[in-house]
Order: C-alpha cells, then sequence, then structure tokens
C-alpha cells in the first residue's frame, strides 16, 4: 500500500469523508441538534480546492491499480462537481439547518467522487449507489407536501431497477469476458457477440434510467417536484452529471458501431423532443425543470456519438455550462412559506418589478438552457451537434438541432412571465434565499467567464 | 492608439453601456437618458472617423482584429471594416443617437432596462457586421433575439406577447438550421485543410460538390430570408413591426432587416456560387414578388405603421433583386439602397412614432389636414415621402435606380440569347416603383391633406429634439442622394469582390 498516494489522490475524496464526520461527531459530542451547513460548506469548497489542486499540478496516480485512478481527466470533473457543490449547499441553509441532510450530501458527493475515478465496475458501481441511495432520504427529508413521499418512493423504486439492471449487465459482461475492468465494455462495444451486446444494452439503460432518458425518464417529474428547491437543484446538475460521467467512463473513446447507434441517437433524440415539448404544458416550475432536464439528458447522450476526445469534451463542457446556469435559477428563484404555491410558474409574473436582480439571473439561466448565444449553453450545445456532424450523423444532427428548437418556447415563457406580465394578486410572493446572491454569483462569475473565454476551456479538455 | 482599437471601441461601447445599466442601482431616468444619448454619440463619432479613414482604394480588410478565441476549433474573434460592410456600421452607428433621443419622451417604465437593451441590439447588430469569422457571426446573429425580445415584449402595444414570441420563433427556426450548415461547411472544408477554422477569408476556398451546395445555400437562405424578409416568409414583420415601441421599428427596419440582405451578400451568394447561379431565376421571382406584393399589401392598410411595415418588403426586393442581378451596378445599387431604406424607414418609423405619442392611434381614418395642425411635422413627412418613393436627390433613387438598372443590364443579354425571364421580371419591379409612389402618396394624401381631423387635439408641433432628430435623418438622406459617390467609391472593391465570387465556380474538377 503506498500511503502517500492514496492520501493524495483521493484527498477530495478525504476532506469529504472528514467533513460527513465531522458534522456527525459534533453533533453526538454536543449531544443536541447542531447546525450541518457551515461545516458541509467548508468541506465540500476545501475538497473542490483540492480537487482543482491536483488537476493544476497535473497529478496522476492509481492508489487502487485497476479500481481507482486520479489523472487529470478525473479531477478536473471532480473539481467542476465539487465546485457546483458549493451553491447548492448555500441555498440549502434555508430549508434544511439538521446534520442528517448535510451528511447525506456529503456522501452523495463522495459517490460522484468515486464514479468519476472509477476503473472498474465494482468502483463504478460503489460510486453510483453511493451517489444515489443518499438523494432518496434527500428528496423525502423536506417532506414539503404528501406527494414528497410519493416521488421519493417512486424514485427509490426506479432508482432500484436501474441497480438491478447494471447489476444484470455488468454480470453478463463478466461472463462474456471473466474480467470486472471497464475496457471490458469498450471491447464488447467492438465485437457482436450476443451476450456482450446484451450486457452492454443493459448497462445502457440502467444509466439512461438514471439519467432520466425517454422512455426511462417517468420518475424525474414527480421527484423533481416532490423534494425541495435545492434537492432538486442537486439531482437536476450534480447526479445527472455523475450518471454522464459515469456513461463516459464505461464508454471511453470507443467508437459506438451501428446496432448501438440506434439505440444511442435515437432514444437521446426522443427525449429531447419529448422533454421539450412536455416541459411546454406544465405549470409547476421544477416539473418543467425535470422535463428540461429529460432533454439535457438526450444532448448530453447524444454527444457519445463522436469520438473519444469530442465527446470528453463536450460532455465535461456541457455538465459545467448547464450546471452552472441551473443551479444559478434555483439560487435566484424566491422561497416560500408555502412550497406549492411558490413553485407554479404564475409566482414568477411580474418577478422584475419586485427583484429585478433575481430575474434577471433566472432569465440568464434560461436563455443559456435553451441554447441561445452567447451563454455558455449555446457554446455547449454547438459541441454536442459539432461532434455528431463531424462523425457523419448528418441527419442526427440536424433532428437534434430542430428538437432543441422546439425547447426555445418554454424557456422564454419564463421570461415573457417574469418580465412582460402582470403580477398575479392570489400569487405567492416568497422572499429571495439568505444566501441567494453569494450562490448566484458564484455560479454567475464563471459562466460569465466561460462565455467570455469559452477557449480557455475548451482547449484544455 | 492603434487604429483597430478605435473599431474596438464602437463594437464594444454599447456592450459597456449595457452592463453599466444593468448594474447601476435605480436612479433618475433622466441620468439614464442622458448616458444612454452620450455614449452613442461618443460611438458615432468613433465611427464617423473609421468611415472618414477608410480606404476605398485598398481591398480586403481595415481596422482588423484578430486573435484567438477557440484554439481547438481555429475559432478567433476577428474584426474588421470592409467594403460591404463599412456602410451598414455607419448606418447602425448613426442610427444609435437617434434611436435613443427618440425613446426620451416614449419609453416611461423600466427606462433603465430599456436602454440597456437598446446598447445590447446595437452590440450585437454591430458585431454581426464586423465579424469576419463564421462562429463570432452566428454568436451575433443570433445574440440579437435577445434584446429584441424584450424590446418588442415590453414596450410594444397591446398584442405584444403575440408579436414578440412571433418574432423570435421564426427567425430562430431558420437559424438552427443555418447552425447545422455551418458546422457542415466547417467540416467539408477542413477535409482539405486538416484543420478547422471559421475564418470568412478560409471558407469558399475549395470545391464542394453542387449537391452539399445547393442543401447549405438553402439552409443559410431560409435564415437570411426570414430576416430580410422576403416572401412567403415575411409574415413575422407586420406584427413585429406594429407592436413593437418606436425605437424598436427603428431597429428593426432601419438595421436587422438588413441584416439577413447582408448575410446574402457576404455569405450566402459568395460561399456557395453554382448553387446560386442554378437558383437565380427563383430567387430573382422572389424578390419581385416580394416588391410587387409587398407594395400592394402596403396599399390596402389602414394602420399607419403596418403600411410603412409592408413597404419594407417591397424596397428590400430591390436589395436582393440588385443583389442577384450579379451585375457590378445592380450591386452597388442593392448596398446603397440598404443604407437609404434603412435612413428612410427608419425616419418614417420614427415620425408615426411622434404622431402616435400625441395621439395614441396608429388608425388612418382618424387622421386628416395634418398639414394645418402640424405644419413642421407634415413637411417633414413630406419630405421622408418623397425619399421612400425615390425621388431624385434623394437617397432612395439613387439605389432603387441603381439596382433596377442593374437587373435590366443582367437581363438584357439573356433576353437576347432567348430567355425572357429575367426582363419580364425587371419590367415588373418597375411597376413597384409605381405601387410604390401610389401607397405612399396616397397616405400623405390621407394623413397631411383634406378635412382637418386628428384626436386627442389640440395637438403641439415639433419641439425642438424631434427637429434635431429629423433633421438629422433629412440631411443623410439627401447626402446620400446628392453625393453618392463617395459611399459608392469605398464598396466598389468590394462589390467587384463579390460579383467575381458569385461568378466563379467551386464545383470540383471533373475527374482528373
Amino acid at each position: 500500500m503506498n500511503w502517500s498516494l492514496i492520501l493524495t489522490s483521493m484527498l477530495p475524496e478525504h476532506l469529504l469523508l472528514v467533513g460527513m464526520l465531522a458534522i456527525l461527531g459534533l453533533e453526538i459530542r454536543s449531544g443536541r441538534p447542531r447546525d450541518g451547513f457551515g461545516p458541509a460548506v467548508l468541506f465540500v469548497a476545501a475538497a473542490a480546492a483540492a480537487a482543482l489542486w491536483l488537476y493544476a499540478s497535473g497529478h496522476a496516480g492509481a492508489p487502487f491499480p485497476g479500481h481507482f485512478s486520479a489523472g487529470p481527466a478525473a479531477t478536473l470533473p471532480k473539481a467542476v462537481l465539487l465546485a457546483l457543490g458549493v451553491p447548492v449547499l448555500l441555498i440549502s441553509r434555508d430549508d434544511f439547518t439538521e446534520t442528517p441532510y448535510y451528511t447525506l450530501m456529503l456522501a452523495s458527493l463522495y459517490g460522484a467522487c468515486l464514479v468519476i475515478s472509477s476503473d472498474s465496475f465494482p468502483t463504478l458501481f460503489l460510486g453510483l449507489e453511493i451517489m444515489s441511495l443518499p438523494v432518496y432520504a434527500l428528496v423525502l427529508l423536506g417532506l414539503l407536501r404528501a406527494q414528497s413521499a410519493e416521488a421519493a418512493l417512486k424514485y427509490l423504486v426506479l432508482g432500484g431497477a436501474a441497480t438491478a439492471t447494471l447489476l444484470l449487465g455488468i454480470s453478463f459482461l463478466y461472463g462474456w469476458s471473466g474480467s470486472m475492468d471497464l475496457a471490458v465494455f469498450a471491447a464488447a462495444l467492438a465485437g457482436s457477440d450476443p451476450l456482450a451486446m446484451a450486457g452492454v444494452a443493459l448497462v445502457t439503460a440502467a444509466l439512461f434510467l438514471k439519467a432520466a432518458v425517454v422512455p426511462f425518464h417517468a420518475w424525474a417529474p414527480d421527484a423533481y417536484e416532490g423534494a425541495s428547491a435545492p434537492v432538486t437543484a442537486y439531482m437536476a446538475t450534480i447526479i445527472k452529471a455523475g450518471v454522464l460521467l459515469a456513461a463516459l467512463r464505461v464508454f471511453g473513446s470507443a467508437p459506438v458501431v451501428p446496432p448501438l447507434v440506434g439505440l444511442l441517437a435515437i432514444l437521446p433524440l426522443v427525449s429531447m423532443a419529448w422533454g421539450n415539448l412536455a416541459a411546454i404544458r406544465q405549470t409547476s416550475f421544477r416539473r418543467m425543470i425535470a422535463y428540461s432536464s429529460i432533454a439535457h439528458a438526450g444532448y448530453l447522450f447524444y454527444a457519445l456519438l463522436g469520438d473519444g476526445a469530442g465527446r470528453w469534451e463536450a460532455i465535461v463542457f456541457y455538465l459545467l455550462a448547464y450546471g452552472l446556469m441551473n443551479v444559478l435559477a434555483f439560487a435566484a428563484l424566491p422561497r416560500g412559506a408555502d412550497d406549492e404555491r411558490q413553485d407554479r410558474l404564475d409566482a414568477l409574473k411580474g418577478l422584475y418589478q419586485r427583484r429585478p436582480f433575481a430575474a434577471i439571473m433566472i432569465a440568464l439561466a434560461m436563455l443559456s438552457l435553451a441554447g441561445l448565444p452567447p451563454l455558455p449553453g449555446f457554446a455547449a450545445k454547438f459541441l454536442v451537434f459539432k461532434n455528431v456532424l463531424a462523425a457523419g450523423y448528418t441527419g442526427y444532427a440536424v433532428a437534434g438541432l430542430v428538437a432543441s428548437y422546439l425547447g426555445l418556447y418554454f424557456y422564454l415563457r419564463v421570461i415573457q412571465y417574469m418580465f412582460m406580465s402582470e403580477p398575479e394578486p392570489a400569487a405567492a410572493r416568497g422572499s429571495p434565499r439568505r444566501y441567494a446572491v453569494a450562490a448566484s454569483l458564484l455560479c454567475l462569475v464563471p459562466a460569465v467567464l466561460l462565455m467570455l473565454f469559452p477557449g480557455w476551456l475548451i482547449d484544455r479538455l | 492608439m492603434a487604429e483597430s482599437t478605435v473599431l474596438n471601441l464602437v463594437l464594444w461601447l454599447p456592450a459597456l453601456g449595457m452592463v453599466a445599466l444593468l448594474l447601476a442601482p435605480q436612479g433618475s431616468d433622466r441620468a439614464v437618458r442622458g448616458f444612454a444619448f452620450v455614449l452613442m454619440l461618443v460611438q458615432l463619432v468613433l465611427a464617423a472617423w473609421l468611415y472618414q479613414r477608410f480606404d476605398g482604394s485598398v481591398p480586403g480588410l481595415q481596422f482588423e482584429t484578430r486573435l484567438p478565441w477557440i484554439r481547438d476549433w481555429g475559432v478567433h474573434y476577428h474584426v474588421g471594416l470592409d467594403g460591404l460592410n463599412v456602410l451598414l456600421v455607419a448606418l447602425t452607428a448613426f442610427l444609435g443617437p437617434l434611436v435613443v433621443a427618440g425613446a426620451f419622451s416614449a419609453v416611461q417604465k423600466n427606462v433603465k432596462l430599456f436602454f440597456a437593451m437598446v446598447f445590447f441590439i446595437q452590440f450585437a447588430m454591430l458585431g454581426t457586421f464586423l465579424a469576419q469569422d463564421l462562429f463570432l457571426f452566428y454568436v451575433f446573429w443570433e445574440a440579437m433575439l435577445i434584446p429584441m425580445f424584450l424590446i418588442i415584449g415590453l414596450w410594444g402595444g397591446e398584442r405584444r406577447i403575440y408579436a414578440t414570441l412571433k418574432f423570435v420563433l421564426y427567425t430562430a427556426f431558420g437559424s438552427i438550421l443555418m447552425l447545422a450548415a455551418v458546422i457542415y461547411l466547417v467540416y467539408s472544408e477542413s477535409q482539405y485543410t486538416g484543420a478547422l477554422s471559421f475564418a470568412f477569408s478560409e471558407l469558399g476556398r475549395h470545391p464542394l460538390s453542387f449537391g452539399a451546395q445547393s442543401w447549405m445555400l438553402a439552409a443559410f437562405a431560409l435564415s437570411f430570408a426570414i430576416k430580410v424578409p422576403m416572401v412567403p416568409l415575411h409574415t413575422w414583420l407586420p406584427d413585429a413591426h406594429v407592436e413593437a415601441p418606436t425605437a424598436g421599428s427603428v431597429i428593426l427596419a432601419g438595421v436587422l432587416l438588413k441584416m439577413g440582405t447582408y448575410g446574402f451578400m457576404k455569405l450566402g451568394f459568395p460561399l456557395f456560387p453554382d448553387a446560386t447561379r442554378a437558383f437565380t431565376p427563383a430567387l430573382m421571382t422572389l424578390s419581385v414578388v416580394s416588391i410587387v406584393y409587398g407594395a400592394c399589401l402596403a396599399l390596402v392598410q389602414t394602420d399607419i405603421k403596418k403600411i410603412i411595415a409592408y413597404s419594407s418588403i417591397s424596397h428590400l426586393g430591390y436589395v436582393m433583386l440588385g443583389l442577384v442581378s450579379l451585375d457590378l451596378m445592380g450591386i452597388q445599387g442593392a448596398i446603397v439602397q440598404m443604407v437609404s431604406h434603412g435612413l428612410v424607414a427608419g425616419g418614417l418609423f420614427t415620425m408615426v412614432g411622434m404622431i402616435y405619442e400625441r395621439c395614441h392611434t396608429r388608425d388612418l381614418a382618424a387622421y386628416g389636414g395634418l398639414a394645418k395642425l402640424l405644419p413642421v411635422y407634415s413637411v417633414f413627412f413630406m419630405i421622408l415621402t418623397l425619399a421612400s418613393i425615390g425621388l431624385p436627390t434623394t437617397s432612395g433613387f439613387t439605389g432603387e435606380f441603381m439596382a433596377l438598372l442593374g437587373a435590366f443590364n443582367a437581363a438584357w443579354p439573356q433576353y437576347q440569347a432567348g430567355n425572357s425571364l429575367p426582363l419580364v421580371l425587371a419590367v415588373t419591379a418597375v411597376a413597384g416603383v409605381v405601387l410604390g409612389a401610389l401607397y405612399m402618396l396616397w397616405l400623405a394624401q390621407r394623413m397631411l391633406f383634406g378635412a382637418v381631423k386628428a384626436p386627442h387635439q389640440p395637438l403641439t408641433d415639433l419641439v425642438a429634439r424631434e427637429k434635431a432628430i429629423l433633421v438629422a435623418f433629412v440631411v443623410a438622406i439627401f447626402a446620400l442622394g446628392l453625393f453618392p459617390q463617395g459611399p459608392l467609391e469605398k464598396t466598389e472593391l468590394a462589390a467587384r469582390d463579390y460579383q467575381q465570387r458569385v461568378l466563379g465556380t467551386r464545383l470540383p474538377e471533373a475527374a482528373p
């Protein structure tokens, strides 16, 4: 055992673990409920800084060879995810002070870090489960309304189904190759053995389920609506990112060949179109974001059609742009005592007159999610479709662009409500979250830098 | 100070203005208006200096800046002035202060946001004209939608939400397919060079099959033709124009519509020359249909703003006609007509805004005999009407006449060769001039003469600010009409270059 390597390579993970233990330990020691917010923000920020430092110093090490490695390809996405975790925690303060919430958050982030660094199926599986299991509880924790319990249960059952599918797929692949290495997946992609193909299809389906790609998306709207706003923000950005990075790990740079092209192009394409169309009919903000995230899962998986370097570049850039802007919207969104009324899109009417800062932030987020330039969402979408076209799938690229166009209307409608409509007298007003400005700026400043200098990141990917 | 710095200042001043206004705390509206006006004036002075220094006898770009932006994709922040955009940049900078001054009294709510959005669209429009890199061009092109969405939707008329959504969804559909074509084009070019490049100067050098050219031209053309707009893709325009606040209408008619024709001139036609020549009869027909149909629609409207909106469709038909004639005279006429229409339609929309502020209706039937009530207003309105018709000595004459002459120049050899379609189209386009005179004079007659009637009397005639705005418009219109030589010299080389490129070929050579 190379202890110093374990210490440095896994520094972000260690910090999260220490944070978790510190939050629990402090509470146990004092013998009364304590506020877990401060330590959680501190340790997640420290973990993000550690990941960034590892990336900047060009660190590359494999503390557990064949299972866990931390090269630049892992530390950069880790830094992105953990940095996104900070604003999510900041906006949690209004809804949660109790320690379980923060412990679960840190645990879930720990799982996401494991996924990113995984080299073998057991690590990947562990990571995905550690990442998802706390979220089932997080959805329930707010218990904002009766449906929260239903949403959490649905999420749990479908998450369990995804786990089972993933395990079945892994066991097929193991049976085919006798190895637990992630490289088996790429080898299976290249061949045409039915057993290997079944394994590939099952693993992909499990990832689709966890990322809410049509037709495995039905859990998302309920879970997003039933959870409290910060948890929804967490699910829409960090969980989604974790799953996509898992997909990036298993697909690696293996080219996707014909029988699988259908699966990897058609379902995401349907996801984009259906997510964008169904979002138009929603009256709840979080439900709308759920359908939006279903569409975005489609774009993200589309990127896998491209070659290895292209998909890596596209997915990481996309996750950052998408994550920043999604969290920005939730950070700026006013919070009300009656969650169900506050969550209605009607509550946004006339927001610009009451809270210009919040309205402008949400507008920027919506424009970026819609993929309008110059906001970073455009460069992200451009990257995805550039890769699809470069791989020679012109028809899929055009169809995907048209599907993305369908989403323009409902994003613009949010802006229309905030800027062009009179407030409804009966609608909830709400008030800004305590750390709304800090969390917004944590998202906005990187997003603006990404907008002005997209090349800085793209050239590094 | 390097000369290219001035160009960058012209481009980025509005962006700075927007950020400053958005960040500024709620303050007095007077200060916001003053700030916006002064900044626009500074921009105009700088742009005028650039225009003066622009040397028409030097081919290629001037005041150029080229910095790597996204190295991996070969995307550069590349801006510069050439003969095709120099007049349009000058026009945009010229309209800036006039738009701001025109909105002083008309815009009373959310003043800060309004001027921030005016700056935003000014920035995006200038960027679109100045960009010499396809990625940069697309970013600016698409970014224009955001401020226009808010300008129409926030400060517009009664059906503003409908109009603004229609405008954005209509134009965005065109650009999404253009985006596909942009990526496809860049990749097909990179097969020859091995590296991605979005630079205009790099694109269009390598062979491209006729089929690929046709598809990409169709995708670009859809986007550009919606913006122009060409019949039958014009249906967003009347709604957007009528519901937009005056400033929005002036920006739309003055500059935004030229984006479409500029796009054709700078990208669409020169990049795909073989497809363009194959589709010339269709493009020419659509141009002439736009001229005549737009004029006919203008003739039957009862809303003053709609008349001018439809007249824009007609007038931009001449621009398209000149561009596809591929005759040097016609091309130069098209460029002059773009600027001329910007001035004339901009001026007319400003004047409609002025009467609307006084009488709160745009219904033509509510007006009559304004010459007696508002003599100064009527004089200006008459001058702009005549300029719109294309009376000699005004800019409208120079542009239309040259564009039509170009169409005839191109049509005559073809007629002698046995193809009479171009000649028939050119003759029909002349009929459009007559229709143009008819609807504009009829409008002036019904509004300014006859029995005196107007709502909300007594009316005050133009105040000094309004007079100053209109004097600026009128001076520019006569300057371009009486002394077109200067602008024509600045654009001649670029027009020749455009002509050469569209007449050239990009087809892969027959089997070696």
